[in-house]
Order: C-alpha cells, then structure tokens, then sequence
C-alpha cells in the first residue's frame, strides 16, 4: 500500500486525539457491529426467534432462493433510479439558482421545502397522486385523456417502481439540493472565476469545473441517499409490488412470518442489505481514493 | 479536517456515557412474581398489589376505533378505579414473540405486562415457553365467559390452559357495496364465476386476513373443515392445498391487476374498495364495516357477506409475557376488560363492534338485559346466520402452510 508521508500523517493522527477519536468511531458504530454480530449469529441458528432449528444450510438454502435475488435486485434498481433522479435534479436546480436575487433564494427554498415532511406521509402523498384511483387518475379522467381512472397505467404497486422511484426522488432531492448549494456557495465562485480568468468559456467552466466540483462534494450524500433508499421500508410497503418482493419487505415478512423456525431466514437478509449499503460505501471510499483530491 | 482535541474528546465522553446507560437500561433485571404465588393470593391481595402502578399493554394499534376505546374510554375508567396507568404500546403478534425471545436472550427486564394475542402467536408463544401462567382463570370476571363455546375455549386447537384470557370474538366476512353489485355471490362456486365475469375487480391481501381468506376455500373446496379438525394432517393439508392454489390459479388473471400484485395489508385492500379499485374488500371481524361506514371511510351502502360454506370464527386473548415486570397489574386490566361493562361497551356498533365472549346466561340480570338491548346496526349480520356459518379455527400449522404455500406459488409472477 502506498502512502503519502502527508496522507500517513492525516490517516494516523497520533496521541490521545487517535484515541478519543477512535473510541468516539467505535461508540457511533458500535450498534452496528453488535447487530451484524448478532444478525450473523440469528443467521445461523445461534440466537434469535426459531434459534436451533437452523444451522449454517440456512444461508445456503436463503441466499438460493431466486424471490430473494430478484427483491435485492429490484431494491437496487429503485435506489439507482431514484438515486439517479434526484441527484440531476439538485445539480440543476443549483446551478439554474445559485444567485442572491429574490427568485433564486424562492427557488432555492421551495427545493428544500420537502425536507421535513417524514417518508411516510410522502408516501402516503405518493399513493394518493400516483394511484389508480388518485389525484393523476382522476384529472386524466376528467379532462377525457383516459375513459375511466382505472385505465391510467399503474405506477403503485407497479412491477418497474415508478410511483415509489418518484416519491422517493422528490423526498431525496431536497437533501441532496441542500447539500449541493452548500458545495457551490463553499468553494464553486473561487475556482470558477480562476477558471474563466485563464480563458474558460462558460460551458467549459460547467463542465469542467462546476459539475465536477459538485458530484465530488455530493458524492458523500448521494452514497447516503443510495443506502438509505434501498433499506427504506415505510414507503415500500405503501408503494412497491407484492412481486418481486423488495429486500426490506421480504425480510420483515420473514422476521414476522407464522412459522418461527422460518424468522431466522431474516438475519441472513439483514446482513445482504448491510452488505449492499456496505458495497456503497467501499465504492464511495475507491472513488475519493482514485481523485486528485482524494483526501478532502 | 482536524479537530482541537478538547472538542473530540468531549464528544467521545458523551458518546461512550449514551452507549454505556443504554446498556445499563437495557440490562436491568426485575423478575416478575411466580404465577404459583401470586394464583394462591386472595383477589382483592392482587388488586392491592396493582394499585398506584404502571401497566404496558403491548396491542396492535392499527384500528382508530380500537385505540379509541382503549385509550378513551378503557384507560381512565382503570386510572379512577384502581389507580392504574395504562400505558398502551405498538406491537403485532409475531412483533411481541420476537421481542420475547430477544429479552429472555438478554435477559433484560420485561417490557410489556400485557400482550394482545390470537391462536397463531398463542402457538408461538407457548412453544417457546414465553407466557407467564396460568392466570386466566383466576380473574373474577373469568366466570362469565361462554365455557360452552369452542370458538372462544379452543384458540386454533388449542387449549388455552390458563396461559391466555379470552376478549372478543369475531367473525370473517366480505364486505361488498350493494350499490356497485347488487347481487353478490353467496358461495365460493358463485364467488369463482363472480371473478371470471369481473376481471380486475377482486384481490386479498397477504397478511392474517387474506390466509384466513385461503383457509375459508381451503374448507370449502376440500369438503368442509371436518378434513382438517383434530390436529395437523400432512395428507389432509396436501389435497387442500393443492385445491385451493388450483382454484386461486384458474382465476389468476382476474384478480386486480390480473393477479401481479396482492395488498400487502388488509388496510391497503379497504383502500382499494374505498376508492373504487376493486368491488369486494374482507375482514375477520364481521362487525368492521359498520364501523368503517360510521367513520365515513367505507359508502353507507357497504354490506358485510358471508358464504355459505361458512366462514372462520375465531377468538382473540390477552396474555401476560414470562417477563412482565407487572402481572397483578395484568391481571386487574384483563379482569376489567372481561366484565360485562367492557365487554358491552366494545360491542356497540358505534366503539368497535368486537363480538363479546361472555355468555349472556350467566350474566346477572340488569347485564344480560343490557346486551340483549344492544343496538343493532342495520348492515349487521343477524345472530342466527353467524352462528349458523360459523367455522372454528384448525392447528396453526394449516395457517402457517398455507401462507407459505401461496407465497411460492401463486404470488411470483413468471418465475
């Protein structure tokens, strides 16, 4: 492994800062750890509701079902998606408002005025706007797009998860708007003039200082909004198919199923979701790693 | 960027002391009472003891009628007349096992004194020596339930043992709007056809209420619940199965949404009927649409419908968890619950509409009178035709099977 002598020194502070700041990561990661011990553990019939009546063959026989793979595929799917979404719209709605006039600062708070609202009663929003019998259906039916609300196609419950990819997008965005504003207000004016003063016209200052700028400071949010989009529960359950189930519902169906000796199937769950958020993260950490300034 | 130690090593003294009072809490160890003991006590001794504490009551919470009259009316009728605070928390069935068999692992103090429980958790509960008992029939108010009735004194096949106390007793029903369809199928076969003329117009849901929906045609379809009685038949449970997932496949295309995506909950699928996506909705309480229709949430032309084949009745109890830091207090809140007044209050038509499981015969007189008296709804189902299609439960393990069963293969879709 190379190392920096500069890099060495950031990595490894010395002293008693190492070791408060060491304790300090494991105190915040510590019910982590505990629970992927645990979660480990419930896997293999150790601890948890139905314990002993499983061995190792239980992560085998969970991690070949093919409902499985297809619900943590389908969980991606709508974390990328959603991810994706409303990652451009904060880059957009940042660079489109990045001025002090009256307009932008408006534009700037509507983006962010979603924020509070809890996922689900997005959620629940989502359900009413997008379903068959809601909001969108029932305008298209009265303005004689579609001959009844029911033939509006079905983005609830849907098999691709747009409804829930669309609530998600706009739950998302006003987190990753907040975090892009910060970037571009922090450090974009600086660079940007250094840019345009060396000759840059504006498209080459967008594209090879504004946006790069802007995906690297948003790219801790964005891993954030990945994994989180991907474990969410509340909405799923309002939102998502019952095939193929997505990886947080098919757990808690396994974790609250009649038959105990079937709940310890979602310790093994648990811990390919952790793996998949965890997945996120390394990826994250190679990037910054890979950058010109892979150590900000 | 780097951080003056002062401010790290503050936040790490705060972190470390959070973690380490959780972990205090969380292991604080409070044994309750031996049910031997506290059995050989005089009632009044019990309600002694209970007085001026603090009883948690772990329940699902996902009816507003329910908490209504748990917290409205239940609650400061036990604070004024035995000192007690009831402390209602969220939790379902397999929810509270769950829970159980971590605390028993860590052997951390109860969380809960009382647990709302059907035979599914009952089952759950008792394999796993979770419940604290017997009790049940200690309770003075014990002497009034209807002994005579399988449905309340077998849970799923079970006997109860003491380890639970009945509290109301319901009925699984269709709800349908006569205004949509006026001539609603009255069998399963009328039901079948039903589907076939109305494509996109019926679903189930895929938690208790849609299995028990599965268990209905189960019965109907495999000659009656005679076939599956006196305990789990793996041969029985086979040929049933297997005509019910035939039955459910036949039709596949025309449920909602040509059978591609189920409700997750029964309070999905009343949605879905509410605004019009599907024409039929289902509940285990047979009394549920008249509350739905007075909450304004199902048309005033809502209609409850049984199937002729009959459909499952059932009971649902009270259970003290082996940990509950409080069980006389359990005690006095599930004797409460089980007096006529209770009893009668969650029956009206306008609270809850929960069957009562008291026998009126032995009830005295002004009582008696007083639930001979209780409204009758006009969208209720009569007595006599509850009675008369009434099935009970059979062993947990057909639920169980059966919830397997349909998730393998009937809900994926082209796999």
């Amino acid at each position: 492994m190379s190392e920096s002598p500069e890099g060495c020194r950031r990595g490894v502070p010395a002293g008693r800062e190492a070791t408060w700041g060491l304790l300090a990561a494991l105190a915040v990661a510590a019910p982590v750890l505990v629970g992927v011990a645990y979660a480990a553990a419930g896997a293999v019939g150790f601890v948890g509701p139905g314990a002993g009546s499983a061995g190792a063959s239980r992560v085998w026989r969970v991690l070949s079902e093919g409902a499985v793979w297809a619900g943590a595929g389908w969980s991606l799917w709508v974390a990328a998606a959603s991810t994706f979404l409303a990652t451009t719209g904060a880059v957009v709605v940042a660079v489109s408002f990045r001025g002090w006039g009256r307009g932008d600062r408006w534009a700037r708070a509507l983006t962010i005025l979603p924020l509070p609202i809890p996922h689900i009663a997005a959620a629940v929003g989502g359900v009413l706007v997008l379903g068959q019998s809601g909001l969108l259906a029932r305008g298209a039916h009265a303005l004689g797009w579609i001959a009844s609300p029911g033939d509006m196609p079905a983005l609830v419950y849907d098999t691709a998860g747009w409804g829930l990819i669309l609530t998600l997008t706009w739950k998302e965005l006003p987190f990753l708007g907040l975090v892009a504003f910060s970037v571009l207000a922090a450090r974009g004016p600086a660079l940007e003039e250094a840019a345009r003063s060396l000759g840059a016209r504006r498209l080459d200052v967008l594209r090879w200082v504004t946006l790069p700028l802007l995906l690297r400071g948003m790219l801790p949010g964005v891993v954030a909004v990945f994994a989180f989009v991907a474990g969410t529960y509340e909405a799923t359950a309002l939102m998502a198919p019952s095939d193929p189930l997505a990886l947080p519902l098919l757990t808690m169906e396994r974790y609250t199923a009649s038959a105990l000796a079937q709940r310890g199937d979602a310790y093994v769950l648990v811990l390919l979701g952790v793996g998949l958020a965890a997945l996120a993260v390394v990826a994250h950490e190679a990037v910054r790693a890979r950058g010109p300034e892979g150590h900000s | 960027m780097r951080q003056p130690d002062g401010a790290n090593g503050i936040c790490a003294r705060v972190l470390l002391l959070i973690a380490a009072l959780t972990t205090l809490t969380a292991c604080r160890d409070d044994t309750p009472p031996a049910p031997g003991e506290v059995a050989s006590l005089p009632w009044p001794e019990i309600v002694a003891a209970a007085r001026g504490s603090e009883v948690t009551w772990r329940m699902w919470r996902g009816d507003p009628a329910i908490n209504t009259y748990v917290e409205n009316w239940v609650a400061p009728r036990l604070e004024e007349r035995y000192d007690l605070r009831l402390r209602v928390v969220d939790g379902r069935g397999p929810e509270v096992v769950n829970q159980l068999v971590v605390e028993r692992e860590a052997g951390a103090r109860g969380r809960a004194d009382l647990v709302w429980i059907n035979g599914e958790t009952f089952h759950n509960l008792r394999q796993e020596g979770l419940l604290w008992g017997p009790w049940a029939e200690r309770i003075p108010a014990a002497a009034y339930v209807d002994s005579a009735s399988a449905i309340v004194m077998r849970d799923f096949e079970q006997d109860p043992e003491g380890f639970e106390s009945p509290w109301g007793r319901v009925q699984f029903a269709l709800i349908y709007d006569e205004a949509r369809t006026p001539d609603p199928p009255g069998t399963v076969a009328e039901l079948a056809q039903w589907i076939d003329e109305h494509p996109g117009r019926f679903s189930h849901d895929q938690s208790f209420t849609g299995v028990t929906f599965l268990k209905i045609l189960m019965y109907a379809l495999s000659g009656g619940v005679e076939a599956f009685e006196g305990g789990f038949d793996d041969v029985a449970y086979l040929r049933g199965r297997d005509r019910t997932l035939e039955w459910l496949e036949a039709r596949r295309d025309s449920f909602w949404r040509g059978g591609r995506a189920y409700p997750g909950g029964v309070a999905e699928l009343h949605r879905l009927f509410a605004n019009g996506e599907v024409d039929f909705t289902m509940s285990n309480n047979h009394n549920e649409v008249t509350t739905k229709v007075r909450q304004g949430l199902f048309p005033e032309t809502a209609r409850p419908l049984l199937l002729r084949e009959g459909t499952i009745a059932n009971a649902h109890y009270l259970g003290i968890p082996f940990n509950a830091p409080n069980p006389q207090g359990a005690m006095v809140v599930a004797d409460f619950l089980l007096s006529p007044e209770a009893q009668l209050e969650k029956a009206e038509p306008g609270v809850w509409g929960d069957g009562t499981v008291l026998d009126p015969a032995r009830l005295p007189e002004p009582w008696r009178r007083r639930f001979q008296a209780l409204e009758q709804d006009p969208r209720a189902l009569p007595a006599d035709s509850l009675q008369r299609y009434a099935l009970p439960e059979v062993a947990p393990e057909y639920h169980e099977r059966l919830a397997e069963d349909w998730r393998r293969r009937i809900r994926p879709v082209g796999r």
